[in-house]
């Protein structure tokens, strides 16, 4: 993290894949040494990233400190900044600000049976907490995966979900809630996964993501089924502008996304005063 | 320009200020701002010197003049007096044209001119200082609080010292929340209450006889709220407020008419303290009346078949004033060969909205002065680049009247001048031998062409701000008449749609360059690009439709498909279009301002 | 350890401002611009206005400006220079009231929390405050409620007290001492009956602090624990029109967005004060905003100045009873109406 917290450092776009029509993962890289080395950052953080000339805004970082090369952020096109970024391509310069949030605490998981449930644009965020998972699988007990997008080609990752299909010690299964033809898999909203896998209240740690509503009801289906409040694990969002606490953008009672989270659990959300 | 500091001593703002003038220094320093001067040939741009450019300007407006060819003006509700009164001699002296007139006038001219049917004389107008004195209020309103946040402040402050507050409109607003007593009209219908209002205060016994306008209204059945209300206004002061309401021109006319009459059987005009105040919706909107930029207006918004008036002006210009009445905006704009634009966006403005682009870009000849980049420079054929508000020395006019003078804060970017000077540049080419050394030299001759604008009058004079109040009227004679009926065919169309909000400040460069101002308006643009209807939750539960969900729209005129938003506090049976959107209701609402329509869920 | 109490003539205030002017900029009330005090700088004592109404402009714009240029980006060559921008201009503000001076403590801890903000930080290391205190209340502060005012007992660079002839000089820090090391000889000893003195008139300004209080106990309570209802911030919501004058006049207010100006290969990145009564302060790209409402807004400021969770956090209260947002409120609903309808749990009604 560099010295003075407004000051990007230099980040070079190492490769950008498409994900979705209006979604993207960016490789990013930093060329001087010092940044790199100075870049240590958890599961579950996020970073300002500045498109020069357009502004900056808060992306999770989606790749793990397990895989140290490069850093990725999956970035859906919403509005002026995020269009400017899709026009950029390898080689080209952005700014970057942070790591900055609490992440995912991943000790607590170690020993853990642990769940994951995204929906659309929510798998980048714990992507970063499942590499980081695959990447120390030992630590780990069991580990399911379920995800679902509206259609097939808003799925992201596509290649990345075939091979977590395929991996032994992961269970994972995939939903959309329409689908378009040549689309054999589950037709549905993620909870229909639920019937797809065992799912172990006592011992399970679940990270879920996704769009408010399909938090909302993931979430009433954990808790129906026993899950504890600290047992399931969100990240939420806010509007930024600092990522330090300090504009008070992202406040929610005395809370700071950026600070306190984005990472929290149930019994904090519900703690959350305004 | 790093900010804004609010004035304590200035007599309005008294140290007070909306959202928009604690962010006014964003627009001028974040903003695209035009820099240089440019031509437009062959569709190639080419940044030119101030020379040249006056030059090429001269050579195309002279060949249009030669060939015979109209050439139009319109000056700007933004701009400051010096600029507009220019932009006036320029049409009328310089380039022998009544075709003058500025995008905001169409929607306030009803509401000046309803007022001036009653009682002669379109400038009446209160101080805000009287509504917070006031003992009632009768508020015709939009949204008063996001329209006009200073006279809205000045009428909660009334509130706590207990004065009543009435106020007519179709949606449960904030005004309408804290008021006393809210009557719910439906878009164009405001007429009918105040006529139940007119009826209810003759029924007092108080107020002068008007058996015109008794016999108007003998079948005029005023409700209980009407009767519990009316003694309220017959207090001993009492102010009347009003914008444009929903509706065509002349039923806009026909309420401010109204309004006006209302205050005049209840003994408020011309009583101090008491009176009419006309939510006019920009800096400068009487200022640009005062200057007669208006077609069938001159300086003072005297009337141009008035001889004494053309008299004095020729007396000024030493120059004849053309006498026949020239095209107002919308008819200018798709008429004209040459048309010279002071400050302002056409197409954002005017009620025909689009339209306005596809004309504009017929003109032959189209010449842009602006300080801010907007849609109208990327096809003019020249663009000016002027100073911004921030940075121009000259005089506004507000609602009450009130003539300010402006101080620059900063140099203007780049080569841009202030409006006043290439204006007058412009003029020197024509006529010849003028010049004016100063912006406070226009302001001397405007007070010759407009004698409210002579500095003589000391009368509420303030000498640190520089402003100048006109005095108050002392005998105002009302003609009241009631307002005409409203006659929406409701049978088969039971909804009513209209536009809301002709203050739409989105588009204007105070809001559109300003960051922070910006992103307050720019989220339902984003999230509906193609508009919407707002609606009452019970009419989309009885249609079975939710938020974002499509229904179609038909009237007389034609139909349309929108997206509905819910609004809560919206009356049933009523539909909003933000003014924003009207092109997206064109086909329905034609050139009416509300209009009865079916609705069906698609 | 004990600090330094000195004492100085009145008539040796001219010599003594000199020798400050002569080292720093010197930001003092004056009469500026259509006779309005301002806090600006100035070239000569006599400029200073001893006698006047606290002015709506806060001196925080001296630490926090209202448009803070912070970071300059620029493409050179193939790639972009990054720089900060840091403003270190010494400046040494003469003459304002204790709660200003409280009020520029409070940012300077909000700036210092970690992680700390430089640019502001390097400001305030360069800001020397010197404030008078108040024997008399000024018509609208409340600050015996929040104990910002009307003297400070500790945490200033340096507190003024008239003493009629003379001023106590407490010098309460490093920057206090050093504003004083040019001018020693212009400095004299305080008597015990000065000292006594001072204490007086400490206690007779607060006693004359009558009705313009603001009782923060109970409202603080309720706030924090959820227990206002809905229905009474959205009565007062619709007294509010949105301005966003109470912050931006509030010494202790600094909420910011960061925006970059410029264009064509050079950028200046910018903090701006902000708003959180602006509607789109929580507005998310997504369209998604948490605080539509007005009455959310409202909620929402009043939390972060009243509730006892940031008073644990911040050690005191978000508000030094300065009264400027009762004279700045384009609406009703001023911090002393807000906190009095909590408590009464009820608005006025009409």
């Amino acid at each position: 993290m560099s010295t003075d917290v407004f000051l990007p450092q230099i980040a070079r776009i190492e490769a950008v894949r498409d994900e979705t029509p209006d979604t993207k993962t960016f490789a990013l890289r930093f060329p001087a040494p010092q940044d790199s080395a100075a870049f240590r950052f958890h599961p579950g953080q996020f970073v300002e990233l500045s498109v020069f000339g357009c502004g900056e805004a808060p992306f999770c970082i989606a790749s793990s400190p397990t895989r140290p090369r490069t850093f990725e952020t999956t970035i859906r096109r919403t509005g002026t900044l995020t269009d400017a970024l899709h026009r950029l391509g390898p080689g080209e310069e952005v700014g970057i600000r942070g790591p900055f949030g609490n992440g995912f605490d991943v000790e607590a998981a170690r020993g853990r049976d642990l769940l994951f449930v995204a929906g659309g644009i929510g798998l980048p965020p714990l992507r970063s907490l499942i590499w980081n998972v695959l990447d120390e699988r030992e630590s780990f007990q069991n580990v399911t995966i379920l995800y679902g997008a509206r259609t097939p080609v808003d799925l992201v990752y596509k290649d990345e979900l075939k091979s977590w299909a395929a991996t032994v010690g992961v269970d994972f299964h995939v939903t959309v809630d329409n689908a378009t033809p040549g689309w054999t898999g589950s037709v549905g909203m993620v909870p229909v996964l639920f019937t797809k896998t065992t799912l172990r209240p006592e011992t399970t740690l679940a990270y879920v993501c996704g769009p408010p509503i399909m938090i909302k009801f993931v979430v009433q289906d954990l808790f129906m089924r026993g899950f504890r409040d600290e047992s399931v694990v969100s990240t939420l969002e806010r509007m930024m502008q600092c990522g330090i606490g300090k504009c008070n953008h992202c406040a929610i009672g005395h809370r700071y996304v950026c600070r306190d989270g984005p990472v929290f659990n149930f019994k904090q959300i519900r703690e959350l005063v305004e | 320009m790093a900010g804004v500091a609010p004035g304590e001593s200035h007599p309005v703002a008294r140290g007070r200020l909306c959202s928009r003038g604690w962010n006014a220094h964003e627009a001028s320093f974040w903003g695209g701002r035009v820099l240089h001067p440019l031509v437009r040939q062959c569709g190639d741009v080419e940044k030119v010197s101030w020379v040249a450019a006056l030059d090429h300007v001269e050579a195309k407006l002279r060949d249009l003049l030669r060939a015979g060819k109209p050439i139009g003006v319109l000056g700007s509700a933004r701009a400051t007096n010096e600029e507009n009164y220019l932009a006036g001699r320029l049409a009328r002296a310089a380039l022998g044209t009544n075709h003058i007139d500025f995008c905001h006038h169409a929607t306030f001219r009803p509401v000046l001119l309803g007022i001036e049917d009653v009682t002669g004389d379109s400038s009446l107008a209160i101080r805000l200082a009287d509504i917070e004195s006031s003992d009632a209020i009768v508020l015709i309103e939009g949204d008063l609080t996001s329209t006009h946040p200073r006279a809205a402040s000045a009428v909660l402050q009334a509130l706590t010292k207990g004065a009543r507050l009435i106020v007519i409109g179709c949606a449960r607003t904030q005004m309408a929340r804290v008021a006393s007593c809210f009557l719910e009209a439906a878009p164009g219908h405001e007429g009918d209450v105040l006529n139940g209002l007119l009826a209810a205060a003759l029924a007092l016994g108080s107020c002068v006889a008007h058996t015109s306008l008794e016999r108007d209204l003998r079948e005029t059945k005023p409700t209980d709220e009407m009767r519990a209300a009316a003694p309220w206004i017959a207090a001993r002061r009492a102010v009347f407020l009003t914008g444009p309401t929903s509706g065509s021109a002349a039923q806009i006319r026909s309420n401010a008419a109204a309004l006006a009459s209302l205050a005049a059987i209840t003994g408020h005009l011309g009583q101090p303290g008491s009176g009419l105040l006309p939510l006019l919706g920009r800096s400068n909107v009487r200022g640009a009346c005062d200057m007669g930029i208006a077609p069938d207006r001159l300086p003072g918004y005297e009337r141009i078949e008035n001889a004494d008036a053309r008299r004095r002006l020729e007396r000024v210009w030493r120059k004849a004033v053309p006498a026949a009445g020239g095209l107002d905006a919308e008819k200018m704009i798709e008429s004209v060969s040459g048309l010279i634009v002071l400050a302002d966006n056409p197409e954002a403005v005017l009620p025909f909205g689009e339209r306005a682009r596809a004309a504009l870009e017929r003109i032959q000849f189209l010449v842009a002065l602006d300080a801010f980049t907007t849609p109208l420079g990327r096809f003019a054929h020249v663009v000016l680049p002027v100073a911004s508000y921030a940075e121009t020395a000259g005089t506004v006019t507000n609602i009450e009247g009130r003539i300010q003078k402006v101080r620059p804060a900063a140099a203007p970017p780049g080569e841009a001048r202030e409006g006043w000077e290439v204006l007058a540049a412009l003029c020197a080419r024509f006529e010849g031998r003028v010049s004016w050394a100063s912006a406070a030299d226009v302001y001397r001759e405007i007070g010759e062409a407009a004698p409210r604008y002579r500095t003589a009058t000391s009368v509420g004079a303030d000498e640190g701000w520089e402003s100048r109040l006109p005095p108050q009227p002392e005998q105002v004679h009302g003609t009241p008449q009631a307002a005409a009926a409203a006659g929406l065919a409701r049978a088969e169309r039971p909804y009513v749609l209209a536009r809301d909000g002709a203050f739409d400040w989105s588009d204007d460069p105070l809001i559109a360059a300003s960051p922070t101002l910006n992103r307050e308006y720019q989220s339902t643009r984003k999230l509906f690009p193609n508009g919407f209807v707002e609606m009452n939750r019970a009419d989309a539960d009885a249609l079975g439709v939710r938020t974002g969900w499509q229904v179609k729209l038909t009237s007389v005129h034609g139909e349309a498909i929108l997206p509905v938003q819910l609004r809560s506090g919206l009356r049933r049976g009523i539909l909003l279009v933000p003014y924003g959107f009207r092109d997206k209701v064109c086909n329905v609402l034609y050139e009416d301002g509300a209009t009865a329509v079916a609705v069906e869920r698609t | 350890m004990q600090l330094p109490v000195l004492m100085i003539r009145k008539s040796d205030v001219g010599p003594w401002l000199a020798t400050l002017i002569a080292k720093a900029e010197v930001i003092a009330p004056e009469r500026g611009l259509c006779g309005e005090v301002t806090f600006s700088k100035i070239h000569s004592p006599e400029q200073v206005l001893w006698d006047f109404e606290n002015p709506l402009w806060p001196p925080k714009q001296f630490v926090l400006p209202q448009t803070d240029p912070i970071v300059r980006i620029q493409r050179s060559g193939d790639g972009i220079e990054i720089a900060p921008i840091y403003d270190d201009r010494r400046r040494i503000l003469f003459n304002v009231r204790p709660c200003d001076a409280k009020g520029i403590a409070f940012l300077t801890r909000m700036h210092e929390a970690d992680p700390p903000d430089a640019s502001y930080l390097r400001r305030a290391a360069n800001l020397t405050v010197i404030s008078l205190a108040c024997n008399k209340p000024c018509p609208l502060g409340f600050c015996i409620c929040s104990d910002s005012g009307p003297f400070l007992n500790g945490g200033q660079d340096i507190q003024l007290t008239d003493l009629g002839e003379k001023y106590l000089v407490e010098i309460g820090s490093e920057k206090g001492e050093a504003a004083v090391a040019d001018a020693m000889h212009l400095f004299g000893a305080v008597s015990e009956d000065e000292k006594a003195q001072r204490k007086v008139l400490e206690s007779e300004a607060r006693q004359r602090f009558g009705e313009q209080t603001c009782h923060f106990g109970s409202a603080m309570r309720r706030i924090s624990t959820r227990r206002v209802d809905d229905a009474l911030w959205e009565r007062m919501s619709d007294w509010c029109l949105g301005c966003g004058g109470c912050n931006f006049i509030c010494p202790t207010c600094y909420c910011f967005s960061v925006k970059d100006r410029g264009g064509d290969g050079a950028w200046t990145r910018c903090r701006t004060w902000d708003s959180c009564q602006y509607a789109a302060f929580t507005l998310e790209a997504s369209g998604h905003n948490p605080r539509a409402e007005r009455r959310e807004r409202m909620k929402r400021r009043f939390f972060h100045k009243v509730s006892a969770q940031y008073y644990v956090r911040d050690g005191m209260t978000g508000c030094v009873g300065c009264g400027r947002c009762i004279k700045v409120c384009l609406g009703a609903t001023d911090m002393p109406a807000v906190v009095a309808a909590i408590r009464q749990r009820a608005w006025h009604e009409h």
